[in-house]
């Protein structure tokens, strides 16, 4: 009887963990297979929208240095996204290759030629537009047009035949959109712009509290305060943000406004770790200072700080895991603009933004989890980074 | 002599920065209450364009169109969400919590640790996004409604979503149980099954009950994985499982990007009655951990 | 004259990881006597005292070898620890009481037995109590915390949960080092008659508990027994010169 109940309890038990585990293993099953198919260099180093525009080629005649087979075989696209409908047609002027291709993103299928292979000594790389900013020829792109006449609809068998101008051509480009270049770029502002503000203030203020502070109705109501903080769900700190940063100081749906609002979020993360780091620096340290004559803020900068910085460092890196992860604050502070943001003011969405973006407003579940597959392996290595620097630090303590 | 004033200066100087970053936080949680109040309850106090506090918190129907602002059917969403969420979560998350404190061989501890630490950092618009594509779908097959977006797979979602802090608050409260109990149990005879239940559990209730009410702060303030499965119908007081609902936290998030005048502030009104219930649930935490240590 | 053995203890070794705590240790143990283990702290006595009901299972990497019977019965063999710790009760150095009522406390033991009756409950628990030398102090607090008792009357309430379940051996590890001197009296006078229907193994620290309340002593030192018979030999005819050092209080 006792055994059947024992074994019962301990059946749900494992029961427990399994559903547990295995919830997790289905989620990161689902973004995985779905995401994955997404994922390539051009997924990561594209921008999200596609950008067009003209440029100018210089003319090389430079020779394909090897044959048409293995062109074929080199061809960029040939097996990554693409379906390939043509060889890899090569122009001696130009220095490149294109190939047409059946696109199929975004739903729809259409026939382009795209740059396939770029021979060493090809100019197509610094190419200028008109205004002479260096755009480019790259793997990937669109060709639409040469020296005015549209490609489309072509049955390419001579590329060199439709080069025209003589020492410089005129290439109309297509720069493919559809990656997330622009939401990596933004992170990484929001990640840099939030941490150095929310780190400094986070790090005197556990200062303030291990080192100097008393306890007190003092100690109490900051401790009070960071509590509070650290119990506010983020769409309140998002309404906040929305109306201090954004509408009273008029910092607009920006870049700034998202950073200021995602330090207040982090400040109880890094107060509370970096005194859990300040506490664990022996007071024998301290007094070992104070006896050779150092004052409290010698002994401050010179012993506890630099005792204490591995775990202020894992402060810093759960801190970075927040900013990624971060999106019902952003949505009302930074906005969904999937551009990189040119200055502080401008709107930008990072990548868990954008995921939510395109999930919500363009029901594409595949290109969330594309995004997915990005920011669980970014955490997945700041977890690692954070444990790896605790374990090091705690062997050195020993 | 001057050289010592200096320093004094100085000391004194860093210790005033040292304070004065402390007293950010303390600034940011009273500006942060100041502004969406007083966002909030603009609405309410008359002036040109203001609407009845009582309309709003009994109205079932939230149509900014005609000027119809109702809060009451979201109110119930999330409490019921909320509910549900912490039944089904709360049983799993506690036996997960005993399994890894007292069960597990240490070759499984190191699957079951990492992976819930793991559940705690997926972004919570990945659990939109896989209740969307997964529970949402699944749904749609049973629902009499041929609609997957529901009360139930919000429950679903949010139940996920505090696994993790339900774990490990449990687990720390189960480790925090002095082995003297454990050792006088199983010295009686009582199998591990029986000691775990009988004597670990109830002395680690305070601590569990910290995971539970935690875990109801951050389901009632999940907002964008919620917002992805609800499906945010524009009235209605749910009544059933299936049917769809609006969470206070969706209805902030779904509109504040085009809302302006009245429709904002009423945003803002929602806001501070969600600010309202985590300040209750906060009280409460406090009391219980307070509790723990009395 | 021949006393009836309760448990045989022979050549057992005993290892956490590498560090060996028991050598070789053969001993013993008769019924309806006292018992008393001493010796210096980390001489393994806890750790033998442990192995009576096969507490040391809870510890990771502890490795015995060599076998230890109960009534002639292996208890490393094929049996149910469960049953053998009901069995051996067991009494901590720290009195340690589970935070619920004096009641509970009692009536915890059978109950994981499966006995439910209401009646049957009752009745162990007052024997329990009265049995303990508690009842006059606790009779009306039955349903109070256990934790609000003083420290003696919180071991005596930790004697009572261990004679709920009508074990065989009581094994009890420096059941009064943490009391002061009138509550440890009350629990040696116990003890005293606790022997006649239980066998009792203790582990004390000091001699003059070990020479007042035990029958038989074994002395420890760093994993070994030294030597061990009849408490009144070993106090004035030690035949070690290591036993008379530490009895006479040259060290330890």
């Amino acid at each position: 009887m006792r055994k059947l109940k024992d074994n019962l309890l301990k059946s749900l038990i494992y029961l427990s963990a399994f559903i547990t585990v295995g919830i997790l293993v289905w989620i990161l099953g689902y973004v995985f297979s779905n995401g994955i198919g997404l994922i390539n260099w051009n997924f990561i180093s594209n921008e999200y929208n596609e950008k067009t525009s003209y440029v100018e080629v210089k003319i090389t005649n430079t020779p394909l240095s090897i044959n048409q087979e293995s062109l074929n075989e080199k061809a960029f696209y040939n097996q990554k996204v693409d379906k390939p409908l043509s060889d890899a047609i090569y122009s001696e002027k130009l220095g490149i290759a294109v190939m047409e291709v059946e696109h199929s993103l975004r739903g729809k299928k259409e026939n382009q030629f795209i740059v396939a292979y770029i021979e060493n000594g090809s100019e197509a790389g610094e190419a200028l537009d008109k205004s002479g900013k260096k755009i480019g020829i790259n793997l990937g792109d669109v060709i639409t047009k040469i020296d005015g006449e549209a490609l489309e609809g072509k049955d390419l068998k001579d590329l060199n035949a439709i080069v025209s101008g003589s020492n410089e051509s005129l290439v109309k480009i297509t720069k493919p959109g559809y990656g997330v270049l622009t939401n990596i770029v933004t992170t990484l502002y929001m990640i840099i712009l939030s941490l150095s503000i929310a780190a400094p203030i986070g790090i005197l203020a556990a200062i303030y509290l291990v080192e100097y502070a008393k306890p007190g109705k003092l100690v109490n109501v900051i401790r009070f305060a960071t509590e509070s903080l650290s119990g506010i769900p983020s769409i309140i700190f998002g309404l906040f943000g929305m109306a201090f940063f954004v509408v009273f100081l008029k910092f607009n749906l920006s870049l700034l406004s998202g950073a200021l609002t995602i330090s207040i979020i982090l400040l109880p993360v890094i107060i509370r770790s970096t005194e859990e780091a300040l506490k664990s620096v022996p007071d024998a340290y301290r007094e070992a200072s104070y006896g050779l004559g150092a004052t409290k803020l010698q002994t401050i900068s010179k012993i506890i700080i630099p005792s204490a910085i591995p775990g202020i460092l894992v402060a810093v890196i759960l801190s970075i895991g927040r900013i990624v992860g971060e999106s019902a604050a952003l949505l009302l502070t930074a906005g969904t603009v999937a551009k990189i943001p040119e200055s502080l003011f401008a709107s930008g969405s990072t990548l868990t933004v954008q995921a939510y973006y395109v999930a919500k407003e363009e029901a594409n579940i595949q290109m969330a989890c594309a995004i997915g597959i990005v920011v669980i392996v970014l955490i997945i290595v700041l977890n690692i980074l954070a444990k790896l620097i605790s374990k090091i630090f705690n062997k050195a303590n020993y | 002599m001057t050289n010592k004033k200096n320093r004094n200066i100085k000391e004194e100087a860093f210790r005033y920065l040292f304070m004065l970053s402390a007293f950010v936080a303390v600034v940011s949680v009273f500006a942060i209450a100041f502004f969406v109040f007083y966002r909030g309850l603009k609405p309410f106090v008359g002036g040109d364009h203001g609407y009845s506090l009582f309309q709003f918190l009994s109205g079932t129907e939230w149509r900014p169109g005609k000027n119809t602002f109702g809060i009451l059917y979201m109110i119930i969403g999330s409490i019921f969400a909320t509910f549900g969420a912490i039944l089904i979560g709360v049983p799993i998350g506690l036996m997960t919590a005993v399994f890894i404190a007292e069960l597990a061989p240490p070759s499984l501890t190191k699957i079951v640790r990492p992976a819930v630490e793991l559940l705690a950092g997926i972004p919570s618009v990945l659990y939109g996004v896989f209740g969307l594509g997964v529970i949402v779908n699944v749904l749609k097959n049973y629902s009499p409604t041929a609609q997957g977006q529901s009360l139930i797979a919000v429950i679903f979602v949010l139940t996920v979503m505090i696994l993790p802090t339900v774990i490990s608050i449990s687990e720390t409260a189960l480790r925090a149980v002095p082995k003297a109990y454990k050792d006088g149990s199983l010295a009686l005879g009582a199998s591990k099954i029986q000691t775990i239940f009988k004597i670990m559990i109830p002395a680690a209730k305070s601590g569990i009950m910290a995971g539970v009410v935690l875990g109801i702060g951050r389901a009632i303030g999940e907002t964008m994985a919620v917002m992805l499965v609800a499906g945010n119908p524009i009235a209605g007081i749910p009544t059933s499982l299936w049917d769809k609902i609006r969470p206070l936290t969706t209805n902030i998030a779904l509109e504040m990007g085009y809302a302006s005048g009245l429709h904002q502030d009423l945003l803002f009104s929602t806001g501070v009655v969600l600010f309202v219930f985590i300040m209750v649930i906060n009280l409460i935490l406090n009391s219980l951990i307070r509790k723990k240590i009395g | 004259m021949a006393d009836k053995i309760k448990f045989i203890i022979k050549d057992l070794d005993l290892y956490y990881d590498t560090f060996q705590a028991l050598k070789k240790v053969n001993i013993e143990i008769k019924e309806n006597k006292v018992t008393a283990f001493i010796g210096p702290s980390g001489c393994g006595k806890s750790t033998l005292l442990r192995c009576l009901n096969r507490m040391n299972d809870l510890i990771d990497n502890v490795k015995i070898e060599g076998a230890v019977t109960l009534d002639e019965i292996d208890i490393y063999g094929d049996i149910d620890v469960i049953n053998l710790r009901t069995k051996v009760g067991m009494v901590f150095q720290k009195p340690n009481p589970f935070p619920m009522t004096v009641y509970d406390n009692i009536a915890y033991g059978p109950r994981c037995q499966g006995i439910k009756d209401k009646k049957k409950l009752d009745e162990i628990v007052e024997r329990s109590i009265v049995q303990s030398a508690l009842w006059d102090e606790v009779k009306d607090r039955l349903n109070k915390s256990a934790l609000g008792l003083s420290g003696g009357q919180q071991q005596r309430l930790c004697i009572a949960r261990a004679i709920a379940m009508e074990p065989e051996v009581i094994l009890m590890d420096e059941p009064t080092s943490a009391l002061d001197p009138i509550a440890t009296a009350k629990i040696e006078e116990l003890m005293e008659t606790l022997k006649k229907k239980y066998t009792i193994v203790i582990v004390t620290h000091s001699m003059q508990q070990a020479a007042r309340i035990s029958d038989d002593t074994a002395f420890f030192l760093s994993g070994e027994v030294i030597e061990s018979g009849k408490t009144i030999g070993i106090f004035t005819n030690p035949r070690d010169k290591r036993t008379e050092d530490y009895i006479t209080g040259r060290f330890g």
